[in-house]
């Protein structure tokens, strides 16, 4: 009885209480992480740098379209293959009002490349700038960054970095940069409640953005914040009670009730993941091509990507996404023919079909079994086997040592969109991604060769053959790359969701 | 309860605390996954990035090392840096322990005060409809599993009637110095009688949420003790004397009837700490619980390891309170 009293109390008190407060000139994005630290150079989430992107700028940024475009440079060129050099804007200033100069560039990037430059410690983000090996201050306004050999895929690396100011890092330390911020970007730090969520106001000095993406300005909303429900169901409920405007991650089996609900709806951007079934090329059943491409042919990814994906996924039949440099359009379609699947399974000596097992993640169990199915209608008669993400990787991503699994349903991110990033590691001999244990000494080479190619179209050229080779090999089912799903409040205005999965409000307004 | 006794018990708990460092140390290092293959994620890095990496993480060190130095630096109370949040663990550790204690005791509050009036009605009113309910809805608070519950009450009360907010710990209006770190109680001491409301209003859910089960058992312990004591000679006594029903109930019989209560209440506080990890990730509370299960995930083992013997300690702390309560208020026991 007191019980009910006390419901009733809290549910009184709760309509008096502001909990639903939402003021004129404000986004909420009910998002699944917190950010590790405030810090640009001193984590490896995706999550931390969507939050900080609002708040830091770059030397250079991406657009809609995964262009590469300046935005704290004015214009960059390359001078030779091992030599980039990037022009800064004038008059781009940080939030404590001190001008940008050459000195911070090359502070930010010495932070990140240089062994021991974060108060003795080596930042985590150096891998992401390879072979970069000095940063020379040609002047006030010009730098110029050196790279031990060539990689052309510096351009499309560099938007992943933030610039900080010198002065301001010497000041706090890299203790203090974890929960301080003094960037250029379109928005300020108002107040980091840790795992709770990220306040932001505009910053009124700010110099406008890139010039190559539209609107040029200050940011539309007075203050935007990140508020941290890593729970899908929750998130949902905040977006359908008003609570959020916009939530990353939406879950495919949930984008019906979001676009049935009168004040929000459902937005999309093309992905970056790929998504592919390892085949154990090392075992004794898919080492030979023909049941690879048996089992190719017993997957109906339409049917897969309508029915569970929601429609929200592009088919592939290589391991690059169609939005990816040097991606190749004239690769082999292996239609979906289970009568053919099992015949050619018999042809290659399983006349009564197999027995495997499909290693997958939790999360991606649904779909795990969908091909599951369609693998046993053809003869693979496929059992799923759920593990956990990291003792998976362990048990697949053995770099040339012993595996023991049939099948592993995995994926691999490529943000940068260069296929240098995903092409390598899970193809290359022995690489850490390579969970097919696939070895092709005539494909390690063309991508050796294109790693440090600097012509663009010679490149490109590369890594269409690349795919074109593995088309025909299937070390792996190649299957799709899902598009990012994002609730929205109609109240939200001027916001599109980036492939780079990048929540930029610097464009974003609301009624 | 002689002072010797007492020193003794909390001697008791270093070797109780030394055993979980080496299962935890040890159950981190051999769980299987990588923390730097991890932290790498999808990306093309050269073997010596890698290695850069590990020798930063302090795990190029063989694993004895790696347990020494663990140990050495537990003892002061050092656990290290986070692999993600880059800072000491133990700070990382601080910003989100208060959530989880305030959600903890709100819960703990709610429990108490729902499930000793609800077991004493069960118990005079026994074998009446009140009691039937009273059993099967505590059967359901005990089986009811926490995510789908709190989704269920955030589906109703946040995303239908608009009443109450579906995660968070304080509104974005509303700023609170902390003082104690605990809102409801900063809130007060500041005067902030609105902010109070606010956090008052996030925390219901995640409260009711958690405590559920706890309700649940500790009506049941109410009930049948209750139920005991009332069949006890000196109940019978006092009826035979005359004596109000009410005053039997409330002075004579409820002073005993709560022992039971009250010792499992304080063990059972030390499992609000294991349902705080799903209604934290449920209802997006900032808590310590959440903190573990991303750590455990990403293998952050700094950060698991001095969570996991926080919650031991606090798990066993909570087990000598019991006993220490329980003698306090049942003479005849003794530790």
């Amino acid at each position: 009885m007191r019980f009910t009293k006390l419901l009733a109390l809290a549910t009184a008190m709760a309509i008096a209480a502001p909990a639903a407060l939402t003021q004129a000139s404000e986004i909420r994005v009910g998002f699944t992480n917190d950010a590790d630290t405030l810090d640009p150079a001193n984590h490896r989430k995706r999550e931390t740098e969507t939050i900080l992107r609002n708040m830091y700028d770059g030397i250079l940024t991406r657009d809609g379209d995964m262009t590469v475009v300046p935005e704290l440079a004015e214009s960059f060129r390359q001078i030779s293959p091992t030599v980039y050099e990037f022009t800064l804007r004038k008059g781009v200033t940080f939030h404590d009002g001190s001008e940008l100069t050459a000195e911070d560039v090359k502070f930010t990037l010495d932070r990140i490349t240089v062994e021991g430059a974060m108060d003795g410690r080596t930042s985590p983000r150096k891998s992401l700038l390879g072979p970069v090996e000095d940063v020379e201050i040609v002047d006030d306004r010009t730098i110029r960054i050196h790279l031990g050999e060539p990689w052309p895929i510096l351009p499309a690396m560099l938007p992943f970095q933030e610039v900080v100011s010198k002065a301001f890092v010497e000041k706090v330390g890299t203790d203090g940069l974890a929960t301080q911020v003094n960037g250029t970007g379109p928005f300020r730090l108002v107040d980091w409640r840790r795992g709770d969520s990220v306040i932001m106001e505009r910053f009124d000095g700010y110099y406008g953005g890139a010039g190559d993406i539209a609107p040029v300005g200050k940011a539309c909303v007075d203050r935007v914040i990140f508020k941290v429900i890593p729970e899908n169901a929750s998130r949902v409920a905040a977006l359908l009670a008003g609570d959020v405007d916009i939530i990353n991650d939406l879950p495919a089996h949930s984008v019906a009730q979001v676009k049935n609900n009168p004040g929000t709806d459902v937005v999309t951007a093309n992905g970056t993941r790929s998504f592919f079934v390892a085949l154990n090329t090392q075992g004794d059943i898919f080492d030979d091509p023909k049941v690879r491409q048996a089992a190719m042919h017993a997957i109906d990814k339409d049917l897969i990507i309508d029915r569970i994906l929601a429609g929200n996924a592009v088919a592939v039949e290589g391991i690059l996404s169609p939005d990816a440099f040097g991606h190749n359009r004239e690769l082999t379609v292996y239609e979906y023919d289970p009568e053919l699947a099992r015949a050619m399974l018999a042809e290659a000596g399983y006349p009564d079909g197999v027995d495997l097992q499909l290693d997958t993640e939790g999360g991606y169990k649904d779909v795990a079994e969908a091909v599951a199915s369609l693998l046993t209608k053809a003869g693979f008669r496929t059992t799923v086997v759920v593990g956990e993400g990291s003792q998976l990787s362990s048990k697949w991503r053995t770099r040339g040592g012993e595996k023991t699994g049939d099948m592993y349903f995995t994926s691999w991110g490529n943000g940068s969109l260069d296929p240098y990033g995903i092409f390598v590691p899970t193809h290359r001999t022995n690489d850490r991604g390579n969970s097919a244990g696939y070895s092709n000494p005539a494909l390690d080479q063309i991508l050796d060769e294109a790693g440090v190619e600097a012509d663009t179209e010679r490149r490109a050229a590369l890594y269409r053959k690349a795919e074109a080779i593995v088309n025909e090999d299937l070390p792996y089912l190649y299957l799709w790359v899902p598009q990012d799903i994002y609730g929205v409040s109609k109240r939200l205005k001027g916001w599109k969701p980036s492939p780079d999965s990048r929540i930029n409000l610097h464009d974003a307004c609301v009624d | 309860m002689p002072m010797g006794k007492l020193v003794e018990r909390l001697l008791q708990l270093v070797p109780v605390l030394l055993g979980v460092s080496v299962i935890v140390f040890l159950m981190m290092a051999l769980t299987p996954g990588d923390p730097v293959e991890i932290m790498i994620g999808d990306q093309n890095v050269t073997a010596q990035e890698e290695s850069l990496l590990r020798q930063d993480l302090g795990l190029d060190l063989p694993l004895h090392e790696r347990f020494a130095t663990f140990l050495g630096n537990a003892v002061t109370g050092n656990f290290g840096l986070s692999f993600y949040h880059r800072r000491p663990v133990m700070d990382v550790i601080a910003e989100r322990l208060p959530a989880t204690v305030e959600l903890s005791l709100v819960a703990l509050l709610l429990a108490l005060v729902t499930a000793i009036p609800l077991g004493v009605l069960a118990a005079v009113r026994k074998n009446t409809i009140l009691d039937r309910l009273a059993t099967v809805g505590s059967l359901l608070g005990v089986s009811l599993p926490g995510f789908w519950f709190g989704i269920l009450l955030l589906m109703l009360f946040a995303v239908h009637l608009h009443v109450l907010p579906v995660s968070g710990r304080i509104g974005f209006s509303s700023e609170v110095q902390p003082i104690t770190h605990f809102l409801l109680i900063d809130t007060l001491i500041q005067g902030r009688f609105d902010a109070f409301l606010d956090a008052l209003s996030h925390v219901v859910l995640p409260a009711i949420t958690l405590g559920l089960p706890m309700t649940a058992i500790l009506m049941r312990v109410t009930r049948t003790s209750m139920l005991e004591v009332m069949r006890s000679d000196y109940v019978v006594f006092a009826e035979a004397k005359g004596l109000s029903r009410h005053r039997i109930l409330f002075r004579h019989a409820l002073k005993n009837a709560l022992i039971p209560t009250v010792s499992v209440a304080a063990i059972e506080t030390g499992s609000l700490l294991g349902g705080n990890m799903i209604v934290e990730t449920v209802f997006g509370w900032p808590g310590l619980g959440r903190l573990v299960v991303e750590s455990i995930f990403l293998r952050n083992y700094p950060l698991v390891q001095a969570a996991v013997l926080l919650y031991a300690l606090t798990y066993v702390m909570l087990n000598f309170v019991a006993d220490i309560l329980y003698t306090t208020l049942n003479p005849r026991v003794k530790l």
